[in-house]
């Protein structure tokens, strides 16, 4: 019998939605076939087996939002098999080592426990009730239950993954340090209940929305990243009638091509060669130290229904305008059909966020950690510029710089932006 | 509070429970001239002659008997059984006869007998005098065991055992005999049944009798010397009756335990222990309890083998590394 856990499918998910399950309870089951889709926190990923048999048992039902690690479902001879058996039950959470990124699926807890599972079928009532079966001490049932502990969001160390006293104290520990950090996530409270520090607002007249996982890491990291990184704001215009007019003869150059050039290319492409020439800007603030990256990846922000991603488009620097408007085109078809992969999410260096097709005349972004800077572009506007103290009408473009002011200061984002003005206003210099 | 030895003490309990009621007296096998083969009994024969310390045949099950009669018609006999291993031959006396009569006749017929006898292993005595049986009488309701760690506590319990009105199984140790320790001035009696807290911990706690607690506690101490882990030893002092309660006392505190007994593990006392910590403490358990016992084989001769068989402090302390919590408890 093999346990199928949630994977760990990128380095900041803690969690999955099953979003469907494509094999039932007695299906046949090979290694490598496709179990499940899931919802991570960045993209819609496929739980694969490694264990040939029969799955047994679906252990979190599409919808239900999972820890890491923690069982999802089971494969074996197909005896255990337990059909129409919903909902069923949790069996163990962080049984062992959640790999870094593949899907995994452990030999270990459900053979030495048969008793569990021969409880769980006994106790199962059939109304719903989702019982936890969690490997916990009972000193640490007894002080979680004290302390208003949820079990499932306290990761066990002792002997097979069991949680324990140490566990609860550093959770206590952990909560009281930080209340935000620790109780974040904490299951979404359901429609209806309301959390008591809004109480003062009437819930009648209220829709309480459930967030999806995307949601919950952006609710996670910004506030992380507005609560951690001190954030100060250098802002610029940038005269951009002559790289729209070069982007004009490009696009009708390259039409035949089917290549089609967006400003954000040529901005991305600008900050990519500046980039080369700032690596603290290009860097990360962490534990004290710079840590300054040789690759310039730089994210983009798109905008979804249910949120934000930002894809990163690799080795910007290297890559030529054609070979980025091509990749940018490719991330954002992915992005809106929600088939990026973490592959494609991870390792960004630098983000842009490019609000200029909404008209907005100015704004500021979030930091990105572990990234040091954001660039918040607006929308490029007709503008009278004085030229010898004459009125000109020009194409001018409102950027600002968000940067975390442990590795930035103020003069080094000036010149940053001062040299990717020079470069979107000379934009032959964008060609080579 | 002076250092005795542990040889010492017994010996002078016993002169004065017989100088202090002359209902007490001694029997076994070479006790009288020989002053028995550990030297407990030196010089009360020529004190107290021959009537009070006597010299028996090697006929276990003979003189047990006689002690049992001597007790219902009101004597306090402190029978000798040369080493725990030949209570074997006597066990009829003892179980159908010695731990009844009390209950069987109506509580009319006390039988007030103390059984005293030397177990345990690590002399090169080999398999069949070497063994640790305590959990047999243990067992039998009617009978009282306790199994002494420390001079002072040798002491409370034998004056407690020769007073007492039930049949006592008195354990003594071969290797503690020379062990030192302070002993309390005054008439001091130990209750049956009370545990002591050798010395206090939080990390965990190591639950032992006799030798075992001995060395329980060397160890405890010299990992708290070494600042490595806060260890609460606990003597059980008394086999039966078991004081659950300072048992259950100590592991709600440490949440941790492991039985540390030189029984063989199987049915052995540690199990009565853990049985009695998971029905009464459960809610504080934060591990399942270790039990560090020897090794299910009659005893080798060989000396490395010996050593090998028997536990020790290395096998208590890598069990107790085992188990220690991964914090240290404040």
């Amino acid at each position: 019998m093999a346990e199928v856990n949630m994977p760990r499918l990128s380095d900041t998910m803690q969690e999955g939605t099953i979003t469907r399950w494509l094999k039932q309870v007695g299906d046949e089951v090979k290694r490598g076939d496709v179990l499940a889709e899931v919802e991570t926190d960045k993209a819609n990923m496929e739980v694969e087996a490694y264990d040939s048999g029969i799955l047994e048992r679906v252990v979190a039902q599409e919808g239900e939002t999972v820890p890491i690690g923690q069982v999802i479902a089971i494969i074996g001879s197909g005896a255990g098999t337990l059909k129409g058996g919903q909902p069923e039950v949790l069996v163990t959470t962080q049984s062992g080592q959640t790999p870094p990124v593949a899907p995994s699926i452990h030999e270990s807890a459900a053979v030495e426990q048969p008793s569990v599972f021969a409880g769980i079928s006994a106790q199962q009532n059939g109304v719903g009730v989702n019982r936890m079966f969690i490997k916990a001490s009972p000193l640490a049932r007894r002080m979680a239950e004290e302390h208003g502990i949820d079990l499932l969001q306290v990761k066990g160390t002792g002997p097979g993954g069991r949680i324990v006293r140490d566990d609860i104290e550093d959770f206590i520990e952990q909560r009281t340090i930080s209340p935000a950090a620790a109780m974040q996530p904490q299951p979404v409270q359901p429609v209806g209940a309301a959390p008591a520090s809004i109480s003062e607002i009437s819930m009648a007249d209220a829709e309480v929305v459930t967030l999806t996982s995307m949601q919950k890491t952006i609710a996670r990291r910004l506030t992380e990243s507005k609560q951690t990184v001190p954030h100060f704001y250098v802002g610029n215009e940038i005269d951009m009638t002559e790289v729209l007019k070069l982007r004009q003869e490009l696009n009708v150059a390259l039409s035949e091509e089917g290549i089609k050039i967006s400003v954000n290319d040529l901005i991305v492409r600008a900050c990519a060669l500046t980039l080369e020439k700032f690596p603290e800007i290009n860097g990360s603030y962490k534990d004290g130290q710079f840590v300054l990256h040789k690759k310039v990846n730089i994210g983009i922000a798109v905008d979804l229904p249910s949120g934000l991603v930002v894809p990163v488009i690799r080795d910007a620097n290297t890559k030529g305008l054609r070979v980025i408007a091509r990749e940018a085109r490719s991330l954002v078809a992915k992005a809106q059909t929600g088939k990026l992969t973490p592959a494609e999410l991870d390792g960004g260096t630098f983000s842009i966020s490019n609000l200029g097709m909404m008209d907005v005349t100015e704004f500021v972004a979030v930091i990105n950690p572990p990234q040091a800077a954001i660039l918040a572009v607006a929308a490029t506007r007709k503008t009278f510029v004085p030229i010898d103290d004459q009125p000109v009408i020009r194409d001018i473009m409102h950027v600002t710089l968000s940067a975390d002011h442990r590795i930035l200061y103020g003069a080094t984002v000036a010149r940053f932006l001062k040299e990717v003005k020079h470069l979107l206003q000379n934009p032959f210099l964008l060609l080579v | 509070m002076a250092e005795v030895s542990l040889r010492q003490v017994l010996n002078d309990t016993l002169r004065e429970e017989m100088l202090r009621d002359e209902n007490v007296f001694l029997m076994g096998e070479e006790i009288g001239n020989f002053e028995g083969s550990y030297k407990i009994t030196a010089g009360l024969l020529k004190e107290f002659g021959p009537k009070r310390v006597v010299d028996t045949p090697i006929a276990e099950n003979g003189f047990v008997g006689m002690a049992v009669g001597a007790a219902m018609l009101g004597l306090r006999p402190v029978v000798e059984i040369m080493t725990f291993n030949f209570i074997a031959l006597a066990i009829d006396e003892i179980l159908n006869h010695a731990a009844k009569i009390y209950y069987m006749f109506g509580g009319q017929t006390p039988v007030p007998m103390v059984i005293r006898t030397p177990g345990g292993g690590g002399q090169q005595l080999s398999a069949t005098h070497s063994q640790n049986l305590e959990a047999w009488f243990a067992h039998i309701p009617g009978l009282q065991v306790v199994a002494p760690s420390t001079p002072g506590d040798a002491r409370g319990l034998l004056r407690t055992a020769i007073r007492n009105n039930n049949p006592v199984l008195f354990l003594e140790h071969l290797a503690l005999y020379n062990a030192k320790g302070e002993v309390p001035e005054g008439d001091y009696t130990i209750p049956f049944g009370q545990a002591k807290v050798m010395k206090e911990g939080k990390d965990l706690t190591v639950i032992s009798y006799s030798r075992k607690a001995a060395i329980a506690y060397d160890v405890a101490s010299r990992l708290e010397r070494e600042n490595k882990l806060s260890v609460e030893v606990v003597d059980i002092r008394s086999l039966r009756p078991l004081d659950g309660e300072t048992l259950v006392n100590s592991v709600k505190k440490t949440g941790r335990a492991i039985v540390f007994e030189e029984d063989w593990r199987s049915y052995g006392v540690g199990a009565e222990i853990v049985a009695t910590l998971q029905e009464d403490a459960f809610d504080y358990l934060d591990a399942p309890i270790k039990r560090v016992a020897s090794v299910e084989v009659p005893l080798p001769y060989s000396k490395p083998l010996e050593l090998a068989a028997l536990t020790g402090a290395q096998e208590l302390e890598s069990a107790i590394n085992d188990l220690a919590p991964r914090r240290r408890r404040r």
